[in-house]
């Protein structure tokens, strides 16, 4: 069983805040790991959600995990939307910051939606750079996340995986390994996910996210909204065995089953965390 | 736009990918239009899809943008549908799509969150008067955007009725009352509670017929209230809540009114904007 780069925590087990699930967390107090928040959903509002992000990080720990970076981006680094992130991350003391590698609009739009980069030497030397200034910004590491995608680019020099890698690497930052991203994209373009979870550097996972997906016969969308699969789980239990026990989220996003129903879930990665543990012991 | 001269050194630099990509995703037609459009062409002339894109096993370089493009657009569907159920409830599924189609043209989204795509719906259909049913609509969803505002505001703390009652009278015209900040006030030229309700309820909804109506949207122990009022209350409530110190506006009110029960009608008024907690504090002018 091996630490993270930054010593950050094994939380256990946890799900994303949703806001059907409001009454039921603030009145029955589940018993979960952390609560990974939506960061966009929390910066401009001072409603219901921002009391009730305010209750659970009372008694919780939270995670940030946010959509709208735009890491990938050639358009400039917004800094009053990281002054905002680096503000919610202080008030809700969370434990890390998260997004994804992938760009979301240009020319001052947001497409609200985790577009693919090529994987190019200068698309590499781009992230690198903007991810050193977000880390200054935010004075802490950034944890990106491998992002479905729906297509590759002809003049991608290297896989996604060395991508990564080398990017966690020269930017020194965290990697959320998304296990169910992993399988989606190993299906839609034809690689072996197995290779992928293998070779990403377990030093940098900070944590792991599994998620339902919907699979439409030519290809599979990464829609959040059902069970994980078995062949998931099983990549799971892989990044386990190479990398060691890191906190885990259930992602399911849409079609948001009761609470009970999402914890029961998240729970069935205790099996695969306890055999681990059983191992390394 | 500055570039950056160091992105230059592939066929395919990596600014001109992503605008072109955005170029397809957000384009009105169907992929294909997309594609042959201007707009996108510019991006990478005289480049076939298949230089950029590649095909997988199963799908065609066209297929695989297009999820891309067909997502963009229902992905924004869902976001507006969320904040004007009631405008999709009325115009029904295919036209609400017309409708998110033409307001992205003019409104795409500039901002990190999905929350502000819904800020220019009303003001859409004042820029396009043209459309069917465009001065209804534009009064239904600035209610809607209303309620949505009421929603995002900050809580603020209730004027107790006993803070009101103890201003002596002759303090009134140095009194202001400061609203909650979820306060808004619309005057409508068409009712829409009605609609609303409808909506609400499942129920068909009632055409659209004009008439002034005046709505107060308040949010109190982070529930969000709606009110239909009379044209003159609104008006008390409009003045108290602009600013205007209390004896001022109780006595502008109290000119307008015809009739021996002024008084006590805008005392009901008073007392119903106190007890629904549209009002946080009482500030003194000149203190």
């Amino acid at each position: 069983m091996s630490a993270n780069r930054w010593g950050f925590p094994d939380l256990g087990l946890g799900v994303g805040l949703r806001s059907t699930h409001f009454a039921h967390i603030l009145s029955e107090r589940p018993e979960v790991g952390f609560f990974e928040v939506l960061t966009e959903n929390y910066l401009d509002t001072e409603g219901l959600p921002l009391y009730v992000l305010d209750q659970v990080a009372e008694r919780y720990p939270v995670i940030m995990h946010g959509v709208s970076l735009s890491i990938g981006s050639i358009d400039p680094l917004d800094f009053s939307y990281l002054a905002k992130v680096k503000a919610l991350a202080a008030r809700t003391k969370a434990r890390w910051i998260s997004d994804h590698l992938c760009w979301t609009g240009v020319l001052g739009r947001n497409t609200h939606d985790l577009l693919p980069i090529p994987y190019t030497e200068e698309t590499l030397r781009h992230v690198t750079e903007r991810i050193r200034v977000v880390q200054d910004a935010l004075e802490r590491p950034l944890v990106l996340e491998n992002a479905s995608t729906y297509l590759e680019f002809v003049p991608s020099q290297m896989s996604e995986w060395e991508f990564i890698a080398r990017m966690a690497e020269e930017a020194d930052c965290g990697l959320l390994l998304d296990v169910n991203n992993v399988y989606v994209s190993a299906f839609n373009h034809g690689f072996d996910a197995e290779a992928y979870v293998d070779a990403i550097p377990g030093e940098r996972v900070c944590h792991i996210h599994v998620a339902g997906h919907t699979h439409k016969g030519t290809h599979i969308l990464d829609t959040h909204s059902d069970h994980v699969v078995d062949p998931v789980w099983a990549l799971y239990g892989r990044a386990l065995r190479r990398i060691g026990l890191r906190s885990t989220l259930l992602e399911w996003d849409a079609d948001i089953p009761p609470f009970e129903v999402m914890h029961a879930e998240v729970l069935k990665a205790k099996a695969w965390r306890d055999r681990e543990a059983a191992r390394a012991a | 736009m500055r570039r950056d001269p160091n992105l230059r050194t592939t066929a395919f630099p990596l600014d001109v990918v992503e605008r072109w990509m955005q170029a397809v995703i957000v384009h009105p037609g169907d992929v294909q239009e997309a594609l042959a459009s201007e707009e996108v062409s510019r991006e990478m002339p005289s480049v076939r899809l298949e230089d950029l894109v590649k095909p997988s096993g199963t799908l065609t370089a066209q297929e695989r943008i297009g999820i891309y493009h067909e997502m963009y657009l229902l992905r924004m569907e869902e976001a507006l549908a969320t904040d004007y159920p009631v405008t999709k409830y009325l115009l029904g599924e295919e036209a609400f799509w017309a409708l998110v189609k033409d307001y992205l043209q003019r409104y795409p989204s500039r901002s990190y969150t999905l929350n502000r795509l819904r800020d220019h719906l009303p003001q859409f259909y004042l820029d396009e008067p043209e459309r069917a049913g465009a001065a209804f609509l534009h009064d239904l969803t600035s209610a809607e955007l209303a309620l949505a505002q009421a929603y995002e505001e900050a809580e603020s703390p209730v004027l107790a009725a006993e803070a009101v009652l103890s201003v002596p009278a002759a303090a009134w015209p140095q009194a202001r009352l400061v609203p909650v900040a979820s306060l808004r006030l619309l005057a409508l030229r068409h009712p829409v509670l009605r609609h609303m309700e409808a909506c609400r309820l499942g129920l068909p909804c009632p055409k659209p017929k004009r008439g002034g109506s005046w709505l107060a949207v308040w949010r109190r122990d982070y529930t969000v209230y709606r009110r239909e009022l009379s044209r003159t209350e609104h008006r008390l409530l409009q003045l108290l809540a602009g600013g205007l110190p209390l004896g001022q506006a109780l006595a502008e009110v109290a000119a307008s009114l015809n009739g021996s029960d002024g008084p006590k009608r805008i005392h009901a008024w008073f007392r119903a904007f106190v007890a629904e907690g549209l009002f946080s504090r009482i500030e003194m002018q000149g203190s």
